[in-house]
């Protein structure tokens, strides 16, 4: 297995299998809880691709979510027991670029690892059992159209792209959900769900060598042609839809949320670099330390909910600033006239430093987390960004870089503004 | 992972627990005293008025940057309710000195920051003006947006309901309108007797913790007596009490409070820990199988236990439409425990996934410290190991002697108006 040194004098053990799986071995000595997580290279963004002899092929919104949902369902017994009789416990989520399945436990960490492996290559679905998970699913989104956060995202999305897939909920609508059949979903597990196209991290106190043989000895054998779908992103254009829309719900007080629409043009290592580089950049801005932030909270036009995010993955790239306030007029203009002064040369080498030991510090301290880290090995290898040399490419970003990429990325030609105001809770 | 005590002065217990796992040290400190409706809220003011400044930090700016010297060391401060217990909460965590450059100094200086952010807030015998008025009305607008959660406001709004007669009805925020009542120098005294007369219980985890205590020792000083406090109240349930609540929502969120007349020094406390877990703790567990799997009528739906106050919360994310159905599956589910219809491996699972979740919390500083809550509380701090083996020795005729005490008080829903009324759901 190849040994990849991470810093905090860790290793990653990581092999390719000939099946195409990466397996990746994150080896903690102490610790009595393993944490398994098999993702696959597909999410929400992956609507529309092109399988070779076939042709373009289009799915409905939310379809990855519902397969997710589903691969839980076994011809007999359930898959919560199966790894509560372990006494481990057994989950998945699904983001824009990728479904994961995740395991934690203490005792019977192989059987468990097995047993991740097996079900999520064994699909179960029926007519009747998809239709019943449309109800559970249409509850999961009704949550979320409740949830003010969530609700303020995706009218932001809205505003910023005319037809990227990133402008729909990762779960799709009730009435897409309620449109997806069997064979639509049997086709798109049959599609991604090779295992060229995904990805196994495990993290605990285990032997990388003996982990990565039992993955390879209990790997289900499938039939499959391996991954060969091309996904295809619509044609989106530079412009964003509109530049401020409004939604109201039952909340106590406004929520401001700005957006920038980023070109995703990076790849490796340029990619981390950039996502260092913004966002120290963005931590002037919101940041605790910085002055912008003592400035927009002492004018009573943030609290503490105030944040800035750059996301960029390999097909899609934006960055937020959010908060409640009272006057979201009034912050947009006073937080524009924090971002020109910052994009006009505003950036101090001091400042820079100084969140460059936070961000150090933040590195090592999230090794604590096998969640985070795994999930983030992961991330990073289907984006082929190079994790290990996190704090050497953070080391060699310099304010140069960050006043260019605040100058560069923060355009307020494509930006948007979007707007929650409370209707009355009670009415 | 076992923790060693020590006595630092009156009313002050130290715990150390020295292990070199982690890549950070985590510090809690907590301050306990009765939930009392003035007092509640006057505490809630201290973590905001906390992060605004000290007296060598004044700014929050100055104490971010401070932090941020630190290498991301983290200060926190919050308020938690056990039971009848408010407790105050500071927290402080930086990455293990043994990683960092002249990382000694740095232990010493972190912890320095640590107890002058806590201790020696902005002012001059009282809180600075400005900071008090501000976070006054930063207070409000968080009791305000507790509805912004809507699951987190049903299971608020339920409690209130369920104990307006008892202390634990007191929201651990206290209640807007003795917010609006409280006057700089009340608060500031209340919070100088916290510091010097209440119980003091301090909590590290990570490596150098001899060094850590050594500094601890010199800065927590000049405390005296110690205020006595007292045990929650014990409260039968009277005849159940319904109660609706309209709001525009899209899904409603349905909370059934019950009353189990057992606490955590109780000899049949862990039957009941296990009684929840079988009813809703995990997902192989009767209410997530009937109400979820079976009836598709919910995405989330579980049962909590407050082990201080004895009481057992059931909530769930459902339609409106479904609420008589809701409700009929959950009783059913109560009732058939308490006669006694449970499976051995529904059982054995919940005990299993119960000890391996008290296990995992040897893997987590955080939860190290924090699972010594409720004994801190009552007075009796218990070993993992020992509490492990008091789950293994819980029979099924514990459990169903725990659920026998359950008794149902309240039933609320929070609802749209426009869904069709499904009329009382309660028996």
């Amino acid at each position: 297995m190849e040994q990849i040194k991470i810093p905090g004098g860790e290793t990653v053990f990581q092999e390719r299998l000939d099946n195409g799986l990466a397996v990746m071995v994150l080896p903690r000595k102490q610790f009595l809880r393993t944490y398994g997580v098999l993702s696959v290279n597909y999410g929400s963004l992956d609507s529309k691709f092109k399988i070779p002899g076939e042709g373009v092929v289009e799915v409905p919104p939310g379809i990855a979510h519902f397969l997710e949902h589903k691969l839980f369902e076994e011809e007999e017994g359930s898959v919560f027991e199966r790894f509560a009789s372990w006494g481990g416990s057994v989950n998945a989520f699904t983001s824009y670029t990728q479904t994961s399945y995740l395991f934690t436990t203490v005792e019977h960490a192989r059987e468990s690892l097995a047993y991740l492996l097996e079900f999520v290559n064994a699909p179960h679905l029926t007519e009747e059992n998809v239709e019943k998970e449309k109800g559970i699913i249409e509850q999961e989104l009704q949550m979320y159209a409740d949830h003010p956060d969530h609700r303020i995202h995706s009218a932001l999305m809205e505003n910023l792209y005319h037809e990227h897939p990133v402008r729909l909920d990762i779960g799709g609508t009730v009435e897409s959900v309620r449109s997806i059949t069997v064979a639509e979903l049997q086709r798109c597990y049959d599609i991604f769900y090779q295992p060229g196209n995904m990805a196994l991290v495990v993290v605990g106190d285990l032997d990388p060598y003996e982990t990565c043989e039992l993955v390879r000895s209990s790997y289900p054998q499938r039939q499959g042609a391996g991954f060969s779908a091309q996904r295809i992103d619509p044609q989106e254009p530079s412009s964003i839809v509109q530049p401020w829309a409004e939604t109201q719900l039952p909340i106590s007080r406004p929520r401001y949320m700005l957006g920038f629409k980023h070109d995703p043009r990076w790849r490796g290592q340029e990619l981390l670099r950039t996502q260092i580089a913004m966002s120290l950049g963005l931590k002037l801005i919101f940041g605790r330390s910085s002055r912008a932030y003592a400035q927009l909270y002492e004018a009573k036009l943030v609290d503490d909910s105030f944040y800035a995010s750059f996301r960029a993955l390999p097909r899609v790239a934006y960055s937020v600033f959010s908060s409640e306030t009272d006057q979201p007029e009034a912050l947009h203009e006073r937080l524009a006239g924090i971002i020109n002064e910052l994009k006009g040369g505003g950036v101090e080498a001091g400042e820079v430093e100084r969140l460059k030991k936070q961000f150090y510090g933040m590195f090592l301290g999230s090794l604590d987390s096998f969640e985070y880290t795994a999930n983030r090995i992961t991330a990073q290898y289907f984006e082929g960004t190079p994790y290990h040399r996190y704090l050497e490419v953070l080391g060699e970003v310099t304010t140069e870089d960050v006043q260019g990429a605040l100058g560069d990325l923060l355009d307020w030609e494509r930006s948007s503004v979007s707007i929650l105001r409370p209707v009355n809770a009670h009415g | 992972m076992d923790l060693t005590q020590h006595q630092l002065g009156p009313g002050v217990r130290l715990y150390l627990c020295e292990t070199d796992k982690f890549k950070t040290l985590t510090c809690k400190a907590f301050i306990q005293q009765d939930l009392k409706a003035r007092e509640a809220a006057s505490t809630a003011l201290v973590p905001l008025l906390l992060r605004r400044g000290s007296q060598r930090f004044p700014t929050t700016r100055d104490i971010a940057r401070e932090l941020e010297e630190l290498y991301a060391a983290d200060f926190g401060s919050d308020v938690l309710k056990i039971g009848e217990r408010q407790i105050l909460e500071f927290h402080f965590r930086m990455v293990d000195p043994a990683l960092l450059p002249k990382g000694e100094e740095l232990l010493r200086r972190g912890l320095e920051a640590f107890w002058e952010i806590a201790s020696r807030p902005h002012g001059n015998g009282r809180f600075f003006e400005p900071y008090f008025e501000q976070e006054k009305e930063i207070l409000l607008q968080e009791l305000e947006g507790l509805v912004n959660d809507k699951r987190a406001y049903a299971l608020v709004r339920c409690t209130a309901l369920m104990c307006g007669e008892e202390p634990f009805g007191i929201y651990k925020y206290g209640d807007p309108e003795t917010v609006r009542s409280l006057a700089n120098q009340e608060v500031y005294d209340h919070y100088r007797k916290l510091l010097n007369d209440y119980p003091l219980d301090i909590f590290v985890v990570g490596s150098r913790t001899e060094q850590a205590a050594e500094a601890l020792a010199g800065l927590v000083q000049g405390r005296e007596a110690q205020v006595v406090l007292n045990a929650p109240q014990r409260v039968e349930a009277g005849e159940p009490r319904y109660f609706e609540e309209a709001m525009d929502v899209q899904q409603a969120v349905l909370v059934m409070g019950y009353r189990t007349q057992i606490t955590y020094p109780d000899e049949d406390y862990y039957a009941l820990l296990v009684a929840n877990g079988i009813l809703g703790g995990f997902a192989h567990s009767k209410l997530f199988i009937n109400v979820r799997e079976r009836a598709s009528l919910a995405y989330y739906v579980g049962s909590s236990i407050e082990g201080s106050k004895g009481l057992l919360t059931i909530s769930a994310g459902i339609s409106g439409d479904d609420q008589a159905q809701a409700v009929e599956i959950i009783q059913e589910q109560v009732r058939d425990m308490q006669e006694g219809r449970i499976s051995d491996q529904e059982l054995e699972q919940t005990k299993r996934g119960l000890i391996s979740s008290m296990n995992s919390m040897n893997d987590s500083a955080s939860a190290l410290i924090d699972r010594n809550l409720i004994g801190v509380v009552h007075d009796e701090l218990r070993t993992i190991a020992g509490v492990v083996e008091a789950i293994s020795a819980v029979t099924l005729e514990g459990v169903v002697r725990a659920m026998e005490k359950v008794q149902l008080d309240t039933t609320y829903i929070l609802r749209s108006s426009s869904q069709k009324g499904a009329g009382h759901g309660t028996d």
